[in-house]
């Protein structure tokens, strides 16, 4: 059985879950706030985004969701994707089928980073809608005569998905040890939410939780460096953590 | 029916330190037979089923399936094993089918094979139903159909009747019947309950506290118990009955009541025309009754 079926295995799992969802509700609210914003204030916001709306747009699109929405919505898909197994007490079918291990652990972190990469698409889809619909019905707005810089959208979206690896490693690791979802999430919170005291902390960079903020930073700032240090740490982290995931899993005394 | 499809040498395991949940078990489970593992809640049945499918780690002993090292050979023995471990294992969100389609892409299974299982444990009709919407009996049925996708040579089921109506155990007792008659399946079933296991079982082991008492064909198991039978009656006047019955029978007065061996209904007869005779009445007389408790004192005694 090859890694493939494994992962059509695993996609039938997320349909119509929580985890699904999650990721459509989450890469629309920001884009649907902007929206209203946008509709009912137009006097404020026509000339705040002025000769550039979409740079203007796309970046408050992304400071938003980079902040906190971005590291929370890894840290639920990662939980919301294994209590699948613990809520429906399949681990134990799981285990028992003639898969290896291999394909079990990486099958569903492979679904997992799917899903992260669903919600990207999906933000900038419901983005550049935002812009175009604002620019539909209120005709003051200049979304149509400026143009999208693919660019900066298609550089935010690769650095911004190397900034969440490391929280994706940590948290997919918690998930995985915690059959109670309270203690991953709870844990992941814990650890945003330091991240986010932490901010000016000359060490700020090696906290994972940090890095997609850093990462909006870095991008805000026009650096041009293909990646940023606490991108290269967020790389690290992620192999690190799921080396120990894996081991972990295998050397546990009982599965599922 | 010789060659054992399931061999596990002296296999121990203990959760904690505190002590062993099973203790040098030797299961020998023949080809095509029905194999009853027989024993109370906590004697390490699920323990035993658990590391025969890799779900525990094996601690000490060893498991051979189909002849082959478990260890070495995990995937290639678990594409021949069906599986039913505990309660259902089923995705709530998802209907029978996807539940199922799941597991056909793992087993590389035909898509006939869905409609021919679901048709097997009769749940051809349940649409778009989510499968966290069936009662208890159609999960367990649900659950069944999945262990049996890949055409198992061997079924593992877990207490398979727990929780289901009379008539969901009488239909999956025939199930694991037919099963075993029509496809030579061998089928190794867990259960508490001595009744169950006989109306099935060709072969049976006991567990009690996670050392097998009893391994055996069940006519061995009918023959241990007939032996330990005992006749307990009531009458209006014990010490008289006593006198009587001791010229035929080797009867003793406990607890107010007169055991004596038992052999066959005539003998009961006979004891009831004895004693009614000589003007005794007799208020209750039957023989006892053999479950699982009274099974593990017999066999603990004659350890």
């Amino acid at each position: 059985m090859s890694f493939v079926t494994s992962i059509r295995a695993e996609s039938i799992k997320v349909k119509r879950s929580s985890a699904f969802w999650l990721s459509l509700l989450g890469a629309a609210f920001i884009p649907f706030i902007f929206l209203l914003m946008y509709f009912f204030k137009p006097g404020v916001f026509v000339p705040n985004l002025g000769n550039d709306p979409w740079r203007s747009h796309i970046l408050h699109g992304w400071q938003a969701l980079s902040i906190f929405l971005l590291p929370m919505f890894v840290i639920l898909t990662c939980s919301l994707i294994t209590q699948i197994e613990f809520k429906n007490n399949t681990w134990k079918q799981v285990y028992s089928s003639p898969q290896t291990l291999g394909h079990v652990f990486f099958s569903k972190l492979f679904v997992i980073h799917c899903m992260i990469l669903f919600c990207f698409l999906l933000f900038n889809i419901f983005l550049i809608g935002s812009g175009i619909l604002a620019n539909l019905l209120n005709r003051k707005y200049t979304f149509f005569s400026s143009p999208v810089d693919w660019e900066m959208l298609l550089r935010t979206n690769f650095k911004s998905y190397i900034s969440v690896l490391g929280i994706s490693g940590i948290q997919y690791w918690l998930s995985l040890r915690f059959k109670n979802f309270i203690a991953s999430i709870g844990i992941g919170l814990a650890l945003l939410i330091t991240a986010l005291i932490l901010m000016n902390w000359e060490h700020i960079y090696k906290v994972p939780h940090a890095f997609p903020l850093l990462t909006f930073d870095a991008v805000f700032k026009k650096r041009h460096r293909l990646l940023e240090n606490h991108e290269w740490n967020s790389i690290a982290y992620f192999i690190a953590f799921t080396v120990l995931a894996f081991f972990d899993t295998k050397y546990r005394k009982e599965r599922g | 029916m010789s060659s054992p499809v399931i061999q596990t040498s002296h296999l121990d395991f203990s959760f904690n330190s505190s002590g062993k949940t099973l203790d040098n078990v030797n299961l020998h489970v023949p080809q095509g037979s029905i194999y009853g593992f027989l024993g109370p809640n906590g004697a390490g049945k699920t323990t035993t089923l658990r590391l025969l499918l890799g779900l525990l780690r094996i601690q000490k002993g060893g498991i051979e399936v189909f002849g082959k090292n478990f260890l070495q050979q995990r995937i290639s023995i678990l594409k021949r094993i069906g599986s039913l471990i505990e309660q259902p294992s089923l995705y709530g969100h998802l209907t029978a089918k996807e539940n199922l389609e799941i597991y056909r892409l793992i087993y590389s299974c035909n898509k006939e094979r869905i409609s021919e299982v679901l048709h097997i444990v009769g749940l051809e009709n349940t649409g778009t139903k989510k499968a966290k919407q069936f009662s208890l009996g159609m999960k367990q049925r649900l659950s069944i159909a999945i262990a049996l996708l890949n055409e198992p040579e061997l079924l593992v089921l877990d207490e398979p009747t727990n929780g289901l109506d009379p008539n969901g155990i009488i239909e999956t007792r025939e199930l694991i019947k037919k099963l075993n008659k029509e496809h030579n399946t061998t089928i190794l079933v867990s259960s508490h309950i001595l009744n169950e296991v006989e109306r099935m079982a060709t072969h049976v082991g006991i567990i009690h506290k996670g050392k097998m008492l009893f391994q055996g064909t069940l006519n061995e198991l009918q023959q241990m118990k007939s032996g330990k039978a005992a006749l307990e009656i009531e009458t209006s006047d014990n010490i008289k009955s006593i006198q009587l019955l001791h010229q035929k029978f080797d009867a003793q007065q406990e607890n107010g009541k007169i055991i004596l061996p038992f052999r066959d209904k005539q003998q009961s007869a006979v004891v009831n025309k004895l004693l009614v005779e000589n003007g005794i009445d007799v208020y209750t007389l039957y023989p006892q009754h053999n479950d699982l408790e009274q099974l593990f004192v017999d066999i603990t005694s004659s350890n």
